[in-house]
């Protein structure tokens, strides 16, 4: 059987490689163009928004005196014509300079290094637990649509998945922090160990897991509903197999595929719902750098953090696809 | 008992097919639409409308009223007052319209936007299909809260530059569902039969495809306006929104940060976030319904050929 498939596919071998290049090809090229667009997006933003670009590009609050502004207008180049300053813009990304913050009197890379680990720790870890979460809960729900726990359960996910995340985090953080005194309610550790870091991130991390589940839930929900009408689910079930294992062996693999593209696209929606739930609960990742630049309009961090923000989630989407390309055979084979 | 609710349940009835019988309007055909719908969403969303078209009927003060500040709820003021004095309760009615109009309104640009880009792509396939899928990935894949919080930080929003900005960066899904309704649609008897007859592809277009892409157009329209709601509360929260038209978002962003959180303030902080915890859902129950619906039709209005 699986010689005759393989001399079938050995036929179709020329088609298979030209369609999978260009498939590759596209892809890259797409992730080429948005790469450049978000880098020229960073650099002409300073640069077109209304006021003067020396504030823009240094942060509006700062004082400096005129005779400063002239010197500093020359020392980044914003005499010379644009393609110069595009070229040398790009230099400096390549040397890793995003600036220099006049707020926190330090280059905005550093900052941004110090603080990056700790919310790509924060949204890895929720974006995994709500993924689980979301993908079990949704399977079974969507398995038994009309119990009464699992329509329960439904319309809760549809409530949270309505809630702005930082007012989830807001209840949260007053009830069992504040009122019931279980959990801290600043910072990411009192002391650097595994146990308060743990402790610390308990509050936050189920909030934003139960943020991320509700949206891969709804999705789950309607991908096994529709699966589970296939043909071969109805095979495995007259072959005799048990509810339980046709949805966990068989139709829980192939309604799983739209979450891992759901995954990807919702990175960036997590990661920016990440930053406010560190705003409310204090913790000092990018999401209270951004607020703090925000209030303080110190641009060079805010444009640093979007950079950053815009190519984690750029990476976040290209891993994805190769994901997929790995879990679904279908995306490797030309149609 | 039974007897008077059979009783009430006639007149009911009765009284319906006389409204039907003059007015020349379908009550019960209406109804069973209505019942496919979320009935719980409708009715959530009702109240939100009327909230926002009538604040003054519901509010007990007006909005920008001063009173002693950080009052406790009270007979005269149900939820108490804020850092400033204002009534908390009219705040929150008075809020009700802009928080819905930014979403409708940034919705409404979104949908557009996204309408015609999926119509060109899916009609004219080829190179014009590529540009502009390959333009909607790429925009996909640019974080739109990282991007807004940027723009709104150098324009000083004020509530259009939001709408605006808003709607101008969702419009994504939208051109895709379109498109691929396109795609199919444009294969049918009908379409193909005016093409034959040379009506010009803009004819097409609007009198052919478009009607036949309402029923997806308006699950996606809502469930926009829910996204475009929760982006503006976020936005609201940075202290990135527009301060002289408080939306719930800013009243939120408020009472963290003007002490309503610190002093325990829960009748503050917490009903604008179930205001909009509950409008979006009202909004978003709508879309599902729309979706189920269409769901049921199947692929009405295309017939395979």
């Amino acid at each position: 059987m699986r010689y005759e498939a393989g001399a079938t596919f050995e036929g179709n071998t020329l088609k298979t490689v030209s369609g999978t290049m260009r498939e590759v090809v596209r892809k890259t090229l797409r992730y080429a163009t948005s790469f450049l667009l978000i880098i020229s997006l960073n650099f002409a933003l300073p640069r077109l928004m209304p006021g003067d670009p020396v504030k823009n590009l240094i942060g509006e609050d700062v004082y400096v005196s005129e005779a400063v502004m002239e010197e500093l207008r020359i020392e980044m180049g914003l005499n010379r014509p644009l393609y110069e300053q595009f070229t040398a813009y790009i230099g400096d990304l390549l040397r890793f300079n995003l600036g220099y913050s006049y707020h926190l009197h330090s280059p905005v890379a550093e900052v941004l290094r110090e603080r990056i680990g700790w919310t790509l720790l924060f949204v890895g870890v929720s974006i995994f637990l709500g993924a689980a979460l979301g993908t079990l809960l949704g399977a079974y729900a969507g398995w038994k649509p009309e119990t009464k726990a699992n329509r329960l359960i439904c319309y809760g996910f549809i409530a949270l998945s309505c809630t702005p995340p930082y007012f989830l985090a807001l209840i949260c953080l007053d009830i069992f922090a504040f009122e019931l005194g279980l959990f801290p309610f600043k910072g990411f550790y009192d002391v650097p160990t595994p146990g308060s870091v743990m402790y610390h991130m308990f509050l936050p991390v189920t909030v934003m897991a139960l943020f991320s589940a509700s949206r891969n839930f709804l999705i789950m929900r309607g991908s096994v509903i529709q699966e589970k009408g296939q043909l071969y689910a109805l095979y495995a079930r007259a072959k005799g197999l048990y509810d339980i294992s046709i949805l966990f062996r068989h139709v829980i693999k192939n309604a799983s595929l739209p979450i891992i593209t759901l995954l990807a696209l919702d990175f960036g929606f997590l990661f920016s719902g990440a930053l406010f739930t560190e705003i409310v609960f204090s913790l000092n990742g990018m999401g209270t750098l951004i607020y703090d630049a925000i209030i303080g309009k110190d641009y060079p961090v805010l444009q640093g953090s979007f950079l950053v923000i815009a190519l984690a989630v750029l990476l976040a989407n290209m891993l994805a696809d190769l994901l997929y390309a790995i879990a679904d055979p279908r995306v490797r084979r030309p149609t | 008992m039974m007897q008077k609710e059979a009783y009430l349940q006639e007149s009911t009835r009765r009284w319906k097919d006389s409204i039907a019988h003059y007015l020349n309007f379908d009550i019960w055909k209406y109804e069973r639409t209505l019942k496919k719908l979320n009935r719980e969403g409708l009715f959530l969303f009702a109240f939100f409308l009327v909230l926002a078209l009538f604040p003054s009927l519901f509010a007990p003060y007006s909005p920008t009223e001063r009173f002693i500040s950080y009052e406790s709820p009270s007979i005269a003021h149900l939820l108490g007052t804020n850092d400033i004095g204002n009534d908390i309760l009219s705040e929150l009615v008075y809020g009700t319209r802009i928080s819905m109009m930014v979403g409708f309104a940034s919705a409404c640009i979104s949908t557009l936007i996204g309408l015609m880009i999926g119509l060109c792509s899916g009609y004219f396939r080829g190179t014009l299909d590529e540009l502009l899928m390959g333009f909607t990935d790429v925009v996909l894949t640019i974080p739109k809260i990282p991007l807004i919080i940027i723009l709104g930080a150098f324009l000083h929003p004020s509530i259009w530059t939001l709408i605006l900005v808003l709607g101008l960066l969702s419009w994504e899904s939208i051109a895709r569902v379109v498109r691929s309704k396109t795609l199919q649609i444009r294969e049918a008897g009908y379409v193909k039969s005016a093409r034959c007859m040379g009506f010009s592809s803009f004819h097409i277009m609007r009198s052919e495809i478009f009607p036949n892409l309402t029923h997806v157009l308006l699950p996606k329209f809502m469930l926009a306006t829910a996204s475009a709601m929760i982006s503006e509360a976020s936005l609201s929260f940075l202290g990135l929104g527009d301060i002289s038209m408080k939306s719930w978002g800013i009243m939120l962003s408020f009472a963290f940060s003007r002490g309503g959180f610190i002093r325990d303030m829960g009748w503050w902080y917490i009903p604008p976030g179930v205001c909009i915890t509950l409008c979006v859902m009202s909004i978003a129950l709508i879309g599902f319904g729309f979706e189920e619906r269409d769901k049921e039709r199947g692929n009405r209005g295309v017939d395979a050929e």
